[in-house]
């Protein structure tokens, strides 16, 4: 059986930024279901159930911190559960509610989430402590040294010089600035770049993304609630998701399946979900992609893995300006999670910005003529992906 | 509008059970300074650190297999920021595949002078050779080893 | 609303490992994982999709199902983790089969006992505006939810030692060894006492699942029908709700009644495996649930549906009273009820169980509410 049609009929965003000392976390989940329910025109009743969009509990600081958002999305003595997939894991909340319509059990589900990466002290501090106990966590492991070394086997595969991670900063940080709730928004030079300090070989501080705040929420609605009520929509027309082997040094050696350069599981999350969209040729199917790269290198193995270039050559696609807007497929117009990374949303407002661009309302970042895109989010240690196609 | 602000720190000790593989590992790594893999039945591919299952086929693994102590850099990071509850940078690290291995296993990379990062990434570039080092007093813990160029 | 097609139980898995285990955690959750499999006589190949519930502070790593991962056969696989409840994995699990998208789901949790304090990972789930500061953590939760009931009718507090060594002596046949494991007296909330609560134990559960097209294709007859499923939260503020209420759960057991055509529960449940926080908790279930009005708990206990010699037979298992890996309690429920349907549940199967209810509740005071309704016969409204 095919599934049913899903739509996005409301879309809720805050401005990031770093703190937010005006809003408890709680707040901040109301802020976007707030701008989410406005648009799709919604009283809480409407809503049949909710997804809520949390990775590590301890980011926020507040175990099982989604039972401090019930009221938030007013969940009260309704369907609620949560998803984490890490990093991932807003896109994987959109999976969920799309699950929660596409099964029958509701018309009108909301998905949110929120964080305050800025307030917790030290992201790394926490994100190692999601390495394994038995081998790992005694190794100064966390997200920035692990994408750091992909990139080193990036750059020993197919060639990638930091200049060139600099210009995927320059290109988003240019998006960015047109996008009012980026977090950050000034523009920089590739010398800009290259003067910022050394975090972690090759990774300097300006390939990194921000640790910021704020929520995000999606209202997703059936078909047959849409015709009712005559609804302004967009369609997800795909979903996919899978998963690589928690062991980074697994991706490595002899005879792995998944290089850890690569972003093997990604490009497999997103063919299956291109095979539910009816995509074939992506390069010519996809106008816009919002695809979860929270440092600069990433960029380049997550446009491959998309199929948006051919693996290893979207170095020079980049520096050519093709994922510019402006460009052919431009990649990640919002500013990505580059210029914005609300770990608990992030993934999310991925899916969210692809549809304000198909849907046309995307404004001072808007792509010209966008009726299909493609969001990605990717979790733990490179390890869980989510891909979502949106359509006009 | 006067904001006021709380602090909590989270303060839980775990005594996480490493069972049969990883214990065995571990002695062997503190009593005879010797490293071992497991390997994968239905791949062959010879597992480091050791499991005991693969989780790519989802068979148990089979016979010990002795691996190292030389080996070569797969790949490695260089760390000049201060994290807290991290090492005080610059610290160099990352996976290495030791002979006799099919996977790479994580560890510190010492004895090379991480001023320049281009100069020194340069020498820990992917293949680089290197050498397994003992502490002189081990626990069995994976700080029991690092890596050193040759 | 009905789902778009109906899923089944095909195989299941418990694991209650003895306190000198020698597995690691991820070894234990592969046993399980196999285990299931076996069960439902199918390899990790024929599963499209995972989802597992877990909770971060109680497993000491930051998201727990990356390491977890590997063990159930994430591999190169589609798997989501619901860290709110162990059961939620199973909502999740049956809602992606009704998409149509996924023939098969593998479903597991787990509950480890590596942390120092149970009670101090607790405690960092309330918020640290106004609560943490106070020893809020699930035992005084549901302390604090008996106290409510017992405030609203006296006499409760006889009632309740009797219906835990009810629990205990079920337990005493399907979990000999962790029924023997009470939590030790002194360190119980009142009106909590001795008996009444298990102490924490590592556990792990995995069920295999499948839409009825792969059920009819396969000729699968040793299942258990998913005939009603609904699922609920409370508010989060614990002082904002009536402990003497289950709101939450009267929105579940509407929704999985509506689903199953249950109008008469004690007619048509043969088991209901419910979540028995503490005894109290076990007797405000059973009012909402329709098992015994208030009315009648005191000549319930005495002589009806909480005494052996029911028709209904209520916690088999002996509950969480007997085995209490806390975080998977709520999934272990709902494979208790699936084994009883599918006559698999070996020493205290129920004979002739045809109906099961299953009630998973995870929380302070059961904060998440599910009910699922399981049965040997496809029951119940499709789209």
């Amino acid at each position: 059986m095919t599934a049913p049609r899903v739509g996005i009929i409301g879309i809720g965003q805050s401005p990031f930024t770093r703190r937010r000392d005006d809003a408890s976390y709680p707040d901040l989940v109301r802020e976007a279901v707030i701008g989410a329910m406005r648009q799709a025109d919604l009283d809480f009743d409407a809503i049949d159930g909710t997804v809520y969009s949390l990775s590590p509990d301890a980011m926020v600081g507040i175990g099982n911190a989604e039972t401090l958002g019930v009221d938030a999305v007013g969940g009260r003595n309704k369907p609620f559960l949560r998803i984490n997939t890490g990093g991932a894991t807003g896109i994987s909340s959109v999976a969920a509610a799309y699950y929660h319509v596409a099964s029958g059990a509701c018309d009108v589900v909301l998905t949110a989430g929120a964080d305050k990466v800025g307030e917790c002290g030290d992201s790394q501090t926490v994100l190692n402590k999601i390495w394994d106990p038995t081998y790992e966590r005694q190794l100064p492991h966390g997200t920035i040294t692990m994408l750091a070394m992909s990139g080193i086997r990036y750059q020993h595969k197919y060639g990638m010089t930091e200049e060139d991670m600099a210009r995927v900063v320059v290109k988003n940080r240019k998006h960015a600035a047109l996008n009012p709730n980026a977090h950050l928004r000034t523009e920089v030079t590739v010398d800009d770049v290259m003067a910022s300090r050394m975090i972690s070989w090759p990774i300097k501080l300006m390939d990194c993304c921000p640790q910021s705040s704020g929520g995000g929420a999606m209202v997703l609605a059936s078909e047959k609630f849409i015709k009712q009520n005559k609804l302004d929509v967009v369609w997800i027309t795909g979903v996919g998701h899978c998963t690589e082997t928690y062991y980074q040094g697994d991706r490595m050696g002899t005879g792995q399946t998944a290089d850890h350069a690569d972003a093997y599981a990604l490009g497999k999350a997103c063919w299956r979900s291109y095979k539910m969209a009816g995509i074939t040729d992506p390069q010519k199917q996809i106008d816009v992609a919002e695809l979860y790269a929270p440092f600069s290198n990433t960029e380049f193995h997550s446009i491959e893995a998309a199929g948006l270039a051919n693996v290893g050559q979207s170095v020079p696609m980049v520096n050519e300006g093709r994922f510019s807007i402006g460009g052919e497929i431009p990649v990640n117009p919002s500013g990505g999670t580059l210029c914005t990374n609300a770990i608990a949303v992030t993934a999310m407002i991925r899916v969210a910005e692809v549809a304000l661009q198909v849907w046309g309302k995307a404004g001072g970042h808007q792509v010209k003529g966008a009726k299909r895109g493609i969001a990605t989010g990717n979790g733990g240690d490179h390890q869980f992906f989510g891909t979502v196609v949106v359509e006009a | 509008m006067e904001l006021l602000k709380r602090q909590e720190t989270w303060n839980i000790t775990y005594t996480h059970a490493l069972g049969e593989t990883a214990s065995w590992f571990y002695t062997q790594l503190r009593d005879n300074k010797k490293l071992y893999g497991r390997r994968d039945a239905k791949t062959g591919r010879v597992l480091v650190p050791p499991r005991a299952f693969s989780d790519q086929t989802l068979v148990p693994t089979t016979e010990w297999v002795e691996v190292g102590p030389a080996g070569h850099i797969e790949t490695f990071t260089i760390v000049y920021e201060a994290f807290n509850g991290l090492p005080p940078p610059p610290y160099a690290f990352g996976f290495i595949q030791l002979e006799g291995a099919d996977t790479a296993v994580g560890g510190f990379i010492r004895g090379l002078d991480l001023s320049n990062p281009a100069k020194a990434a340069k020498k820990l570039a992917v293949g680089a050779k290197v050498m397994t080092q003992f502490a002189e007093q081990r626990t069995g813990d994976i700080l029991d080893f690092w890596f050193e160029l040759v | 609303m009905g789902l778009n097609r109906k899923t089944a139980v095909i195989g299941t898995a418990i694991a209650a490992p003895p306190p000198d285990d020698p597995r690691s955690l991820e070894e234990l959750l592969y046993d399980v994982t196999q285990a299931a499999l076996i069960d439902a006589g199918m390899s990790i190949e024929a599963i499209d999709g995972i989802v597992v519930g877990s909770n971060d502070q109680f497993d000491g790593r930051a998201i727990s199902v990356m390491m977890a991962s590997g063990s159930v056969g994430g591999v190169d696989r589609d798997i989501l983790s619901t860290p709110s409840a162990g059961e939620h994995a199973f909502v999740m699990a049956t809602l992606r089969i009704a998409s149509g998208l996924y023939e098969t789901h593998l479903v597991v949790s787990w509950s480890p006992t590596e942390a120092s304090s149970m009670a101090e990972t607790q405690r960092l789930g309330a918020d640290p505006y106004f609560h943490r500061k106070l020893p809020l953590d699930e035992l005084a939760g549901a302390a604090l939810q008996a106290n409510s009931i017992a405030s609203a009718t006296p006499g409760v507090h006889d009632l309740a030692t009797r219906i835990a060594e009810l629990n205990l002596n079920n337990g005493s046949h399907a979990y000999p060894a962790a029924a023997a494991q009470t939590a030790e007296a002194g360190a119980l909330p009142w009106p909590l006492r001795d008996g009444m609560v298990s102490a924490p134990a590592t556990g792990a559960v995995a069920l295999v699942i499948a839409s009825e097209n792969y059920v009819a294709a396969k000729g699968l007859t040793n299942i258990a029908w998913v005939n009603g499923m609904g699922w609920a939260t409370e508010s989060g503020y614990l002082g904002d709700r009536d402990l003497n209420q289950a709101e939450a759960l009267e929105a579940a057991r509407d929704r999985a009644y509506a689903d199953a055509g249950i109008t008469n529960p004690l007619e048509t449940l043969d088991v209901v495996e419910l979540t028995d926080a503490s005894p109290y908790q076990q007797l405000l279930v059973s009012e909402v649930l329709g098992l015994s009005a208030r009315a009648d708990w005191e000549s319930d206990v005495a002589t009806g549906i909480f005494t052996k010699h029911s028709a209904l037979a209520v916690n088999p298992s002996g509950g969480v009273a007997s085995f209490n890996p806390v975080f998977c309690t709520g999934l272990i429920r709902i494979a208790e009820a699936a084994n009883q349907v599918r006559g698999t549940a070996g020493a205290h199967q129920v004979k002739g169980a045809k109906n099961a209810l299953a009630h998973a509740a995870s929380g302070f005071a059961m904060m998440y509410q599910s009910v699922l309704i399981l049965g040997d016969q496809p029951k119940g409204a499709a789209a």
